[in-house]
């Protein structure tokens, strides 16, 4: 049993009221399929969670089931990411879903079970309790990916989507199981230890299982070279569930990322240094200029996507608290904003699908292109919006950790970025319309949107109040 | 030299032999075949269908609530060897996962898995 207990299970109590919830919709399932109680039940359930690991936390930061996972301020931070994307992409999802024929019920239960994985993974200490978090994310993201089966693309996109991932998972449990082999244990700060302890660094086989590990967790965030399913899979799913891979997945990926650099192989190796630097400049860069050239909006926002993980990386190249806790900012930011963004794109229904549909919309419906300027500019990265916290936080820890370079290139990216954002801009505002105007968005969207535009601003002008609660672990 | 040397060579020298036989028969041999030789000796029946047939797709329903149960098996043995160890938390937790796969079941259940048609 290696020491655990009943009292373990306090400690995850969010993890727990998710199952909970999951179990009890799914037993239901078939009676619950037209009505609106399964969109009802996630919230509620995602609401618990939030409350959940608040009074979790209360208590000392701790370690449970026998050094399997841990309940400390970085966990509480990701959970509570985590639970307000699902209780935000649950929204989305009443209008986003609408005459797509996914069973409601099954689609719901899938997003708690995911969002279950997410949590085990930001909280893992453990090589193997890490791997079965992502494994329970990305098996619950296949079928969410091909859930509307009527749709060829969205086969298409689950299936490449499933081999190319089974792929990196694969990779990363190679990584795994080298890394076990060569330190005698699947515990991060076993696995550090034991890399001081024997100079186990320069060595070539862990050099391997470090750079396996690290692909696998690149492709699960979709960082350049590992990114060519995020387009194909985001344009095949519906969009909700694109928007929850954009969102929750990134973040748990990210966090997953921090606690490797950050415990398991330690901020001083330069070996993982020029991998992450590496990842970061090609995602940047590689997502900035293919940005450029989408027309659709779902793959537009997944090229943007591949941009701001890039970003979001450059925050753990410099090894230090202040990096990984600018990652973590980052990662907060930009689950709103991209958030906001598709349910912006999800209210204009077939409309707002692609380029051409944005035309004129200002003159339409003001307060729609009111909020997508917002988050567009926070895409951007302008100041007064939470995207500008977030880029100036992770490119001054990368200034400060000597990376000048890296740092140049990403305020040059990011300007050439603006472009496509501002692009969006001109069309809605300096148009006129040509396709008529778009039916009003239902509440639970336009909640979802408000949520995220206020986040997006409040964080723009008051940094502080979500900077000083992320701190690394 | 160790004491895996001679597996090796055993195992080296029976592959040539084996497989020197079977080659120099095919190329030294006659070959004179008709219908009688070519039929299957002693392999009991004609075969009256390919063996690669068409299956209904229903058993693959029937295939996966095979898997829900075949994978409780696999955790139901050890956790009846360790069974006094374990105590009464050992037995709430298999309540509990026993619950969860059950679950499952009742999802496949209600959804028409067990109907054959």
């Amino acid at each position: 049993m290696n020491g655990a207990t009943v009292a373990d299970l306090g400690l995850v109590l969010p993890e727990l009221i998710l199952t909970g919830m999951a179990l009890v919709l799914i037993l239901v399932a078939r009676r619950i399929q037209s009505t609106s109680v399964p969109v009802v039940a996630t919230v509620l359930a995602a609401a618990a969670a939030v409350a959940a690991s608040w009074w979790v936390l209360s208590k000392e930061p701790q370690s449970a089931f026998g050094g399997l996972i841990t309940v400390d301020g970085y966990a509480q931070f990701f959970k509570v990411l985590v639970a307000a994307a699902l209780a935000l992409v649950a929204l989305l999802s009443v209008k986003g879903l609408e005459g797509s024929g996914a069973p409601r019920s099954e689609y719901h239960v899938l997003l708690l079970l995911a969002s279950v994985g997410m949590m085990l993974t930001v909280s893992a200490v453990d090589m193997v309790t890490f791997y079965l978090g992502l494994e329970l994310i990305t098996l619950c993201s296949y079928i969410l990916v091909g859930i509307t089966v009527d749709r060829p693309s969205s086969n298409e996109a689950a299936i490449k989507y499933f081999l190319l991932a089974s792929f990196a998972s694969a990779l990363m449990l190679f990584g795994i199981s080298i890394t076990y082999g060569l330190t005698g244990t699947t515990s991060f700060s076993g696995v550090a230890a034991s890399i001081a302890e024997r100079g186990l660094a320069d060595d070539p086989l862990q050099l391997a299982a470090l750079a396996l590990i690290a692909a696998g967790l690149a492709f699960k965030i979709g960082a350049v070279p590992f990114h060519s399913w995020v387009p194909d899979a985001y344009q095949g799913a519906s969009t909700p569930v694109a928007a929850f891979l954009a969102s929750g997945s990134k973040a748990a990926g990210l966090a997953a990322l921090g606690r490797v650099v950050v415990i398991a192989f330690g901020p001083d190796s330069p070996a993982l240094s020029i991998i992450l630097v590496g990842l970061a400049a090609l995602s940047v860069a590689v997502g900035s200029v293919l940005v450029l050239a989408q027309t659709d909006m779902k793959r537009l926002l997944a090229y943007s996507s591949i941009a701001h993980v890039g970003y979001a990386v450059m925050g753990l190249t410099a090894g230090t608290d202040a990096g990984a806790s600018a990652t973590m900012t980052y990662a907060f930011f930009y689950v709103f904003m991209t958030l906001g963004a598709f349910g912006v794109v999800i209210g204009l229904g077939a409309r707002g699908a692609t380029l051409d549909g944005y035309q004129g919309l200002a003159s339409q419906r003001p307060g729609v292109a009111g909020v997508m300027l917002l988050f567009l500019l926070a895409l951007t990265g302008i100041p007064l919006t939470s995207g500008f916290v977030a880029k100036f936080v992770v490119i001054s820890s990368a200034v400060g950790a000597g990376y000048v370079v890296l740092a140049v290139l990403a305020v040059v990216c990011s300007v050439v970025s603006a472009f496509v954002y501002m692009r969006i801009a001109v069309l809605m505002y300096m148009r006129e319309p040509e396709s008529p105007t778009p039916a009003r968005f239902p509440v639970t969207l336009s909640v979802a949107i408000a949520i995220a535009a206020i986040v997006t601003l409040v964080g723009g002008v008051l940094p502080r109040l979500i900077t000083d609660w992320a701190v690394a672990p | 030299m160790n004491e895996h040397t001679g597996i090796a060579v055993a195992l080296v020298l029976a592959g040539v032999i084996a497989g020197g036989m079977v080659w120099l028969a095919s190329i030294l041999g006659k070959k004179n075949p008709t219908p009688g030789k070519l039929a299957p000796f002693e392999c009991g029946n004609e075969p009256i269908a390919l063996p690669t047939g068409r299956l209904a797709i229903k058993f693959y329903m029937t295939a996966i609530l095979f898997i829900l149960f075949d994978v409780e098996l696999v955790f139901l043995y050890p956790w009846a060897v360790l069974y006094r160890d374990l105590g009464v938390l050992g037995l709430t937790e298999m309540f509990i996962f026993l619950g969860v796969l059950l679950v499952g079941f009742v999802y496949a259940w209600d959804n028409g898995a067990l109907e054959w048609k």
